[in-house]
């Protein structure tokens, strides 16, 4: 094999990519007395007490799983309910279509901070508070936005003539969205799906305001690492692995559709 | 076989039956609950202050104080410690063996704690049945009238007769006054306590080259300062003239000086009144306390100068001074980019040789055995005593910080499970468990557990804790009190201000101004609203500086005090085995040494 100039620099630069992921693997698997005595590039007493503390503790576990629960609810409800209002925006014209289009968008600049309290009050009113329902709940006032936005461009980009066709061949609405029009936004829905998840997955302020014991996520629950005695930066750096790895499956799945996505310039 | 729909009817029926015979039977009886206390006290609840006997009649009583609650499960939260980490885990278990009361005692970082506590205290609205919340919050919850009954002691007397431990022994909790308000009522119970005070290495300060070295240069011999100044001139000494020790770059001074939050509670937690800010008086100074806030009649009356207050007053801006002085000239580099967690265990790495202001909350993993500041048979290379004063500290004035973490019970939570859970917090701090808990992870609470024979052999290993805590001197340790009107509001600005200072982009003076003018607003704002009533607070009129230092005179009180034409006295040093000394109820103070 020739090595020249170029794999240098892709090998250089994925190196620096991988760094601080190996880094945070590293000191997953060290004693915070090994974190904190010298810089080891490896594990020299591998020690996998954090992990068990993870997986022996309900507190934590539970903590992953209600955040999974959370961002899957958030998701599913997010792309299910941006779909047809993506559709009308991007087949019909209407008065303040384009405003409302704008408005919506608008929602994903205000600080979630803002929402806190309003949705804390609202959500206690209605018996939603401490329930995953909640927090997945909220989430939606950003990603349904989000995702109008990112399945609009998509629908946009299938002509009008397939639906005119469609109708032409006698099929009902209901049925031609599903088996015709779905299929082709695919990569659309997975694109607006994963950033759906990831948003929902990383937003710990309404997720912790709406949360206390029964649906706590797992954010709150890795803020027991910092303590008046210290920080226990082994179990961070497990939990901060385990956190990765969701995000990292939902990438596996949805790669190649973000890949059409960002060819098909909406993302 | 063929199952009718009658044999499903039946099954049904059985199953439902026998299920609801286990609901029934999983209600404890007294003699399951009697034999799980017995339990415990013979396997946990040991050493006690209190014989076997005593403990197991504290216990009968929790059992039938708690049977109308029997089967209730209740929540409540305390910010991460070791202390709490074994009331999560071991006190829940007993108690709900022994009570049949299930208590989730759940744990997060104290940041997060707040902003919960504070989003209740705002919407009204029950997040947790009950919390563990600091005393520092004894300005604010009576002044937002939150507490269940009005206070914690019209509670005791009123609806929670009937659940209060007739061996709860008040006078017993050595930090009772810190959860107490103006009005005498006690409004917070302590669970959990710590006290600040100064570290050293006793091994480096009694090695005899090194002494004779510091003599020769200062004058007066190495020991733990007394005043600022000799504080100063060991750092300076460790730092740029000792240097290395067995091969090791060691430091005179370790702190921190981060942008975030923890910068804050360096201030808030005394470092002024270690400086001299303020005024005389304990748990703090009256008129004027550490933050620099004046308070009249009960009500806040501002804490700028020109309102009467100190936080920009020469003593404040000598602190600030300090602290950004010896965090360039005398700390590690790394330390003014570490925040208060990653700074605080820094001293146990083996190359610090003194901290001003250290957390006793630390002496826990400082001891552990293989440790870089322990000693081969257990005992601790470092010793703890109090904290230096400045220049402008007199005799009466507070000198450092101890905290208690309080039990709380805000009034918004269902009134049942408000009783149930005051219930687990007398447990917590029962005498039958507090020395236990006290052992195993050095928060001391009750006067009868300080004076105990476990406490005594656990001494030599402590580094000074138990000294200080049969001290008299530790009465002028105390948390954040009386005159903080909002403490969530009000600590916010302090960091803010500070970090200004630390990163050089405003004098000291400039930032302790910001930092008054900052309080005053929020001060103004909460009159304005008139949410606190008659307890809130109430702005002096503008007057000048000139006026207030004559006016503090005539009165007979310090705050605010004229700037010093000398701010760097004489260093004064003590030896610690003289401190110990002095230490011993009703001695005078032993002569410091001076140059």
């Amino acid at each position: 094999m020739r090595i020249n100039g170029r794999s240098i620099g892709i090998a250089a630069y994925l190196l620096a990519l991988f760094l601080p992921i190996y880094w945070l693997l590293n000191m997953s698997f060290k004693t915070n007395g090994e974190i904190m005595s010298r810089l080891s590039l490896w594990p020299h007493h591998i020690s996998f007490a954090n992990y068990g503390h993870i997986f022996g503790d309900p507190v934590w576990y539970l903590g992953f799983l209600h955040s999974l629960t959370y961002v899957l609810l958030n998701t599913v409800i997010s792309v299910t309910v941006a779909l047809p209002a993506a559709y009308a925006f991007s087949r019909y014209r209407f008065i303040g279509d384009k405003h409302l289009f704008f408005w919506l968008l608008s929602n994903l600049m205000a600080p979630p901070a803002v929402y806190a309290m309003p949705f804390f009050n609202f959500y206690y009113s209605i018996g939603l508070f401490d329930t995953v329902w909640a927090v997945a709940l909220a989430h939606c006032l950003f990603n349904v936005p989000l995702a109008v936005w990112i399945l609009e461009g998509f629908i946009s980009g299938v002509p009008r003539e397939i639906d005119e066709t469609a109708a032409l061949d006698g099929y009902s609405f209901p049925r031609f969205f599903v088996k015709i029009f779905l299929p082709l936004i695919g990569n659309g829905i997975g694109v607006a799906a994963f950033f759906c998840f990831m948003f929902s997955w990383v937003e710990q302020l309404l997720a912790t305001t709406l949360t206390t014991v029964n649906a706590k996520p797992i954010a709150a629950v890795m803020t027991r690492v910092y303590s008046a005695a210290g920080m226990d930066w082994g179990l961070l750096a497990a939990a901060g692995v385990l956190t990765m790895i969701p995000g990292a499956i939902v990438i596996w799945f949805v790669r190649n559709h973000i890949a059409k996505g960002f060819a098909l310039g909406r993302v | 076989m063929d199952i009718t729909r009658r044999d499903a009817i039946k099954a049904a029926a059985a199953v439902g039956v026998t299920g609801s015979g286990i609901l029934i039977n999983s209600r404890p009886s007294h003699a399951q609950q009697v034999d799980a206390a017995k339990k415990w006290v013979d396997s946990e609840f040991q050493p006690s202050t209190l014989s076997k006997d005593e403990q197991m009649s504290e216990m009968e009583w929790f059992i039938k104080a708690a049977k109308p609650f029997v089967g209730m499960k209740v929540n409540c939260v305390s910010e991460i410690l070791n202390i709490h980490e074994y009331e999560s885990k071991t006190l829940t278990k007993a108690f709900g063996e022994i009570t049949g009361i299930q208590v989730n005692h759940d744990l997060m970082d104290e940041g997060l704690l707040v902003d919960k506590i504070e989003v209740e205290m705002q919407s009204g609205r029950p997040i947790y049945d009950f919390w563990m919340n600091d005393s520092d919050f004894i300005g604010t919850h009576p002044r937002y009238k939150d507490i269940v009954g009005g206070s914690l002691t019209d509670f005791m007397a009123a609806d929670g007769k009937d659940v209060t431990s007739p061996t709860l022994d008040l006078k017993d909790f050595i930090g009772l006054s810190f959860g107490t308000f103006t009005d005498g009522k006690l409004y917070q119970l302590p669970d959990q306590q710590f006290a600040n005070l100064y570290w050293f290495r006793h091994d480096w300060f009694n090695r005899a080259d090194l002494k004779a070295q510091f003599k020769q240069k200062f004058g007066y011999e190495l020991g733990v300062p007394v005043n600022w100044s000799a504080y100063e001139d060991i750092a300076e000494f460790f730092t740029n003239d000792v240097k290395n020790i067995d091969g090791v770059r060691v430091y005179g001074h370790m702190d921190y000086g981060k942008k975030d939050p923890s910068l804050g509670w360096r201030f808030t937690d005394a470092w002024l009144s270690m400086a001299g800010g303020g005024d005389r008086g304990l748990p703090n100074g009256r008129p004027v306390d550490e933050w620099g806030i004046r308070m009249e009649d009960g009500r806040p009356r501002g804490s700028s100068i020109s309102r009467g207050g100190d936080a920009n007053g020469p003593a404040a801006v000598y602190a600030l001074t300090k602290f950004v002085e010896w965090l360039k000239k005398y700390a590690p580099p790394e330390a003014a980019g570490m925040d208060f967690l990653e700074a605080g265990p820094v001293p146990g790495q083996g190359h610090i040789a003194q901290q001003i202001f250290w957390y006793t909350t630390f002496s826990e993993s400082m001891t552990k055995p293989g440790s870089q500041v322990m000693n081969a048979d257990g005992t601790p290379k470092w010793r703890m005593a109090p904290s230096p004063h400045g220049a402008y500290w007199k005799e009466g004035q507070k000198l450092g910080y101890q905290d208690t973490g309080c039990w709380t019970m805000l009034k918004y939570a269902d009134p049942q499970r408000v009783k149930a859970g005051w219930l687990y917090a007398q447990f917590c701090t029962s005498k039958s468990v507090t020395l236990k808990k006290a052992v195993l992870t050095q928060h001391l609470i009750r006067e009868s557990d300080v004076q105990s024979q476990a406490m005594t052999d656990l001494a030599p290993k402590l580094g000074g804790l138990v000294e200080f805590y049969r001290s008299p001197a530790r009465k002028n340790w105390t948390p954040t009190g009386v005159n903080v009107p909002d403490y969530g509001k009000m600590a916010q600005v302090w960091w803010q201000n500070v970090s200004n200072a630390i990163a050089g982009s405003v004098t000291p003076q400039q930032a302790m101004d910001g930092l008054a003018r900052d309080q005053d607003a929020i001060m103004a704002r909460i009159e304005r609203s008139g949410v606190q009533g008659d307890l809130g607070p109430k702005m002096n009129p503008i007057m000048t500086p000139e006026y207030w230092y004559k006016k503090s005179a005539a009165d007979g009180n310090l705050a605010p005090q004229r700037k010093l034409a000398n701010e760097k006295p004489q260093g004064q040093t003590i030896a610690y085995e003289e401190l110990l000394k002095s230490w011993a109820p009703g001695q005078p103070a032993p002569d410091a040494n001076k140059g």
